[in-house]
């Protein structure tokens, strides 16, 4: 009995303990010289020991110098990479291995090459691989464009147009991830002559380019993969399709700045390639500043926090509920891309999705009536800690808040439509005028005699979701609609969301998804996630319209934008497609979110972007690894040279 | 009975763990009555407001204004917003924009200001400073804008038809007061608010609540399973020992908490009510129960009495009941004690990694935890969000082990002082 007790009191004491520890302020981190030092003793140390096996003393090196990576040369990240790498293999979308294979709308360039890298903030391409802008012919059907004859590849070969073209070819003959998303409207690509590459464009009944736009899309989208080695891949996996998804490409070719130097399940780690092309005048003109560029993998957000605060991280991507205090209360010299809120760039709009088949929801009323009921401020500011433009600065449409998207409709016209929330009482009228009032005085009303209630939902552990899908639930409760809350794991949520071919399960009648952020297709390529009802009736449809919405007139103006290159008409089009949007409520946008979160600890580096830091192109606030945002590598200095 | 109460309020560990759960639970009942606000209410836009006493800023514009002229009203002002790191950061900045360091005197406020006024430019670049830095003195300089005025401020009003501001004649003046009592909005946040901007003294007093049910429901259900196998198995021997015990044995080496995160995530969130969590942890936690009583009763089993009441015919349940549940009875609400403690902590641990009871119906302690972690509160000094959750769940538990140990020392005579 007393051992017991003792052990009850030890426990509740450890635990106690355990959290006070947690608590303490961060302080800025020792300086760095320690970890330097040892990585300088590292390669002396591994030759000495074994003379006479070299291969093997490299093959331990990497090892012993990513266990203490000299600081003043690696650029840390944390918030992409939450699992050991699967592969390098850039045909296939499964690698788990973020630091080095995205493709994307800003496709992250640090490993393999696109021809052209997108620009969020200005909406530009800018060339990489290719030599100049693209051009489109007279009919827009088809796309031209140089390899830059300085592009070269890892092995010493240069980048030839044969490459982009074949590239293509093993997308569609093995059916690849891009393949199978581009080949509705890329025809062939091929090479002119070793530097000229030629996109053809899909052409409809008319003779007109099926999509411009995503035609265009493709060439800052996805990398240009290496013909040589494509077919060492294929002659040794024999052609089968599965397997060259499946290979893990460890001799891969690549064209980037960086690549392998070690991974494990703690940690990934490129090195720059000292003979990178890009160091060439017609490109960057010198290497990117940081010699490695490493990942520790950990356990969880708060994690993550803690080691940015603690200066083991440069560059956060994650979401750091409060950042502000960081440097406001914690004097750390940490960083936003804006000063102050919403500190980062809005890009994508995290959506409440109705689910139109559930009681009650076909009726406009009740969606309406939940959704100008909805407490937008308290989601900004507690939900995402008011890292998200407010809806009185951006009002709602279907565009993100960057100025080249906002100025794409009419704000006069569907200014009345625009609602800001927390109108209870504008809901409570709305339902009342619409005969749906409280008949059996339980206080909560009915519709045609059932009683509304619904379930509101969104992954579990995905925090600020979750805290922004109480406040949906709270605004329910206020006009007299019941709405519970659930969080079903990802695992689940995700299977049931994205099948479409059937009604949503029961338990999904308010759910939260998100939308496309900023790319060379937006916002166009968003308004056709969010609405076209093209996505209705699919076994696995991770494109968008979760909630099933259906509307001719809204699938019209989707089919006939990208054709469309008179910017009158385009305005035209997309204020009706917000005018309808905000009429018919399938979905409310519930904040702004950045393409991703951008945070910086200037503690080893400076140099990062941020507002008017007067790059021209601007760099954009991503990771320093996606799109055009990789300029920003070449502007880093350290702040202690 | 009168006797062993008697004794047992003699035990001065005994007293002081109650006194303490007494208070939690007098505090828990009285609260709610006494301040009628709803626990999960939404009040405050924003995340973590601090401990304090909020005046409404509006309402106090309106209220009788009372003049004091208290000596240090004005250094007190410049302190609060020109504090001693700032001095010596403008100072950097001087310095790095070509004053003679000689020429700065950082204790002269007004020179300082001054200067400061004069040279300060945000789009100068100096060599070396990061964007933190530069966000910094951005932020200090706008802080800095009229800190040595002693006007007083002039409120003004926007015409509704004109959108024009027009003033209202009155002027709040440096030396100008108002009685809190006197405004009509206040609104004390002992605790401040959590992530969601609820009330966290009053969310605190309905998580205690909920948690000591989950508690109290656990313990007993623990404690009736355990004792219940132990009587039997102890009384009864033979082959049911043997099931009984090979089926505890089986519980004994799977670790009950893996087996309670197991349940839980089999569960499910939308099932996971405050009362099922408690009957998960409950019948996870009996093992040490049946083990204890089973050994208790094996060697009460052969004791005359009980030889006499099977003589006399009795019949199990009664001789199980009569003879034998007295004398194990003290063991089992020591059991029951700390049963209703190790389930409180349970829950904590369920819900901190996400297991405990759906979010929005019920506060409970460990889902303040859990949301005060997903929040990142101990990361950025929130202690208010979760310390005093933590202190009540300790004073809980440790007020239960002090009379657990108290009542240890009442019955056990080897203890005995």
């Amino acid at each position: 009995m007393k051992h017991k007790t003792l052990w009850w009191l030890l426990s509740s004491l450890t635990i106690l303990a355990l959290f006070l520890s947690a608590c303490g302020a961060p302080t800025e981190a020792p300086a760095t010289a320690e970890p330097t030092e040892e990585a300088t003793e590292a390669p002396t140390e591994a030759p000495t020991e074994a003379p006479t096996a070299e291969p093997t003393a490299e093959a331990v090196a990497p090892a012993d110098v990513a266990a203490s990576l000299p600081r003043n040369e690696t650029l840390y990240f944390n918030g992409q990479q939450w699992g050991a790498v699967v592969g390098w293999n850039p045909y296939s979308s499964s690698n788990n291995n973020a630091m080095a294979i995205s493709q994307q709308d800003s496709a992250r360039v640090t490993m393999f090459e696109t021809p052209y890298l997108y620009n969020m903030l200005d909406g530009q391409v800018y060339p990489l691989l290719a030599d100049g802008d693209y051009t489109w012919n007279d009919a827009r059907t088809e796309i031209t464009f140089k390899i830059k004859e300085a592009a070269k590849w890892s092995d010493g070969t240069p980048v030839t147009a044969e490459d982009v073209a074949y590239t293509w070819a093993t997308h569609v003959k093995y059916n690849t991830p891009t393949g199978a998303s581009n080949a509705d409207y890329i025809d062939t690509i091929e090479a002119l002559d070793s530097q000229t590459v030629v996109v053809k464009a899909k052409l409809d009944e008319n003779g007109k380019a099926v999509n411009p736009l995503m035609v265009a899309a493709y060439v800052s989208n996805n990398y240009v993969i290496q013909k040589a080695w494509t077919q060492t891949l294929e002659e040794r996996t024999g052609g089968d399709a599965t397997e060259l998804l499946a290979d893990t490409a460890e001799d891969v070719v690549y064209s980037g700045p960086y690549h392998k130097f070690f991974t494990d399940d703690t940690k990934v780690v490129l090195i720059r390639d000292d003979n990178y092309w890009g160091q060439d005048a017609s490109m960057w003109g010198k290497l990117p500043a940081p010699k490695y560029l490493a990942h520790t993998i950990f356990k969880d957000n708060a994690a993550g926090s803690v080691a940015l605060a603690q200066g083991e991280v440069d560059v956060s991507q994650q979401f750091n509920s409060n950042v502000q205090v960081l440097w406001l209360n914690y004097g750390l010299p940490v960083s936003t891309y804006l000063p102050e809120a919403p500190y980062g760039i809005g890009a994508s709009l995290p959506t409440a999705f109705y689910n139109l088949n559930s009681y009650g929801l076909d009726q406009l009323a009740v969606r309406k009536a939940i959704a100008i009921a909805v407490d937008y401020p308290t989601i900004i500011a507690n939900a995402m800690t008011n890292q998200s433009a407010t809806f009185d600065q951006v009002p709602r449409s279907l565009m993100n808040p960057t100025p080249g998207e906002q100025a794409l409709y009419d704000h006069e016209a569907v200014k009345d439509l625009q609602w800001a929330g927390n109108d209870i009482e504008g809901a409570k009228k709305l339902l009342d005028d619409a005969g749906i009032v409280d008949t059996d005085g339980d206080g909560w009303r009915e519709y045609n005699g059932q009683k509304l209630s619904y379930v509101a939902t969104c992954p579990n552990g995905w925090s600020d979701w979750q805290a922004a899908i109480e406040v949906v639930a709270a605004a329910g409760k206020k006009i007299g609609i019941e709405i519970t809350t659930n969080y079903p794991e990802w695992s689940v949520y995700q299977t049931v969301v994205t099948k479409s071919d059937a009604p949503l399960a029961e338990g999904y009648d308010i759910f939260m998804m998100w939308s496309a952020g900023a790319g060379p297709t937006m916002p166009w390529g968003r308004i056709r996630n969010m609405l076209s009802s093209e996505f209705i009736g699919m076994a696995s449809n991770w494109n968008g319209n979760w909630g099933q919405y259906s509307n001719p007139d809204v699938d019209a103006l989707i089919q006939a934008i990208p054709s469309e290159s008179d910017p009158a008409k385009l305005k035209e089009m997309y204020t009706e497609l917000v005018k309808i949007y905000l009429s018919d409520i399938p979905s409310f946008t519930l904040m702004y979110r950045p393409q991703s979160f951008h945070t910086v600890n200037e503690t080893v580096w400076t140099g990062f972007p941020h507002q008017d830091d007067g790059t021209n192109p601007p760099v954009p606030p991503l990771d320093l690894t996606d799109g055009w945002s990789i300029a920003g590598l070449y502007n880093l200095t350290l702040v202690n040279p | 009975m009168k006797h062993i109460i008697q004794q047992v309020f003699h035990s001065g560990k005994f007293i002081v763990g109650f006194v303490i759960l007494a208070a939690v639970l007098l505090i828990v009942i009285v609260y709610p009555l006494l301040i009628k606000d709803a626990p999960l209410a939404i009040i405050g836009q924003g995340t973590f407001f601090p401990p304090g006493t909020y005046v409404n800023a509006y309402d106090s514009l309106g209220s009788p204004k009372y003049i004091l002229n208290l000596e240090h009203a004005a250094a007190k002002r410049i302190a609060s917003k020109l504090s001693d790191d700032d001095r010596l950061a403008m100072q950097e900045w001087l310095v790095a924009a070509g004053i003679p360091e000689n020429e700065i005197d950082i204790s002269n406020t007004e020179q300082l200001l001054r200067q400061w006024e004069n040279h300060y430019d945000p789009q100068t670049n100096i060599a070396g400073m990061t964007n933190a830095k530069r966000n910094y003195y951005i932020r200090l300089n706008a802080s800095l804008k009229g800190l040595l005025s002693t006007e007083g401020a002039i409120i003004a009003v926007k015409n509704a038809d004109t959108g024009a501001l027009e003033e209202t004649g009155d002027v709040v003046a440096q030396s100008d007061y108002v009685n809190i009592g006197q405004v009509a909005n206040v609104r004390r946040l002992p605790l401040g608010t959590d992530n969601f901007g609820r009330d966290v003294l009053t969310e605190l007093v309905a998580a205690t609540r909920v948690s000591l049910q989950i508690g109290f429901v656990a313990g007993i259900v623990a404690t009736l399973i355990g004792l219940t196998l132990g009587l039997l198995s102890g009384y009864i021997g033979g082959l049911v020992d043997d099931g009984i015990m090979f089926i505890t044995n089986l519980f004994t080496v799977i670790p009950s908490f893996v087996l309670l995160i197991l349940i839980s995530f089999s569960i499910g969130q939308e099932k996971r009510g405050a009362v099922t969590v408690a009957v998960v942890i409950g019948f996870t936690s009996w093992v040490w129960t049946a083990r204890a009583v089973r050994a208790q009763v094996i060697s009460l089993r052969n004791r005359d009495h009980v030889n006499l009441s099977k003589l006399s015919g009795h019949s199990l349940v009664y001789i199980i009941f009569a003879d034998i549940l007295p004398y194990v009875a003290s063991y089992v609400v020591m059991a029951l004690i700390l049963q209703i403690s190790s389930g409180i902590l349970a829950e904590a641990g369920l819900s901190i990694l996400g297991l405990g009871p759906k979010t929005t119906e019920v506060p409970t302690l460990g889902l303040m935890m859990n949301w005060a972690m997903i929040y990142q509160a101990p990361v950025l000094g929130k202690w208010w969000a979760y310390l005093p959750v933590l202190v009540t769940i300790a004073l809980i538990t440790f007020s239960m082990n002090l009379m657990n140990t108290g009542l240890d020392q009442v019955f056990n005579p080897a203890l005995r002082d």
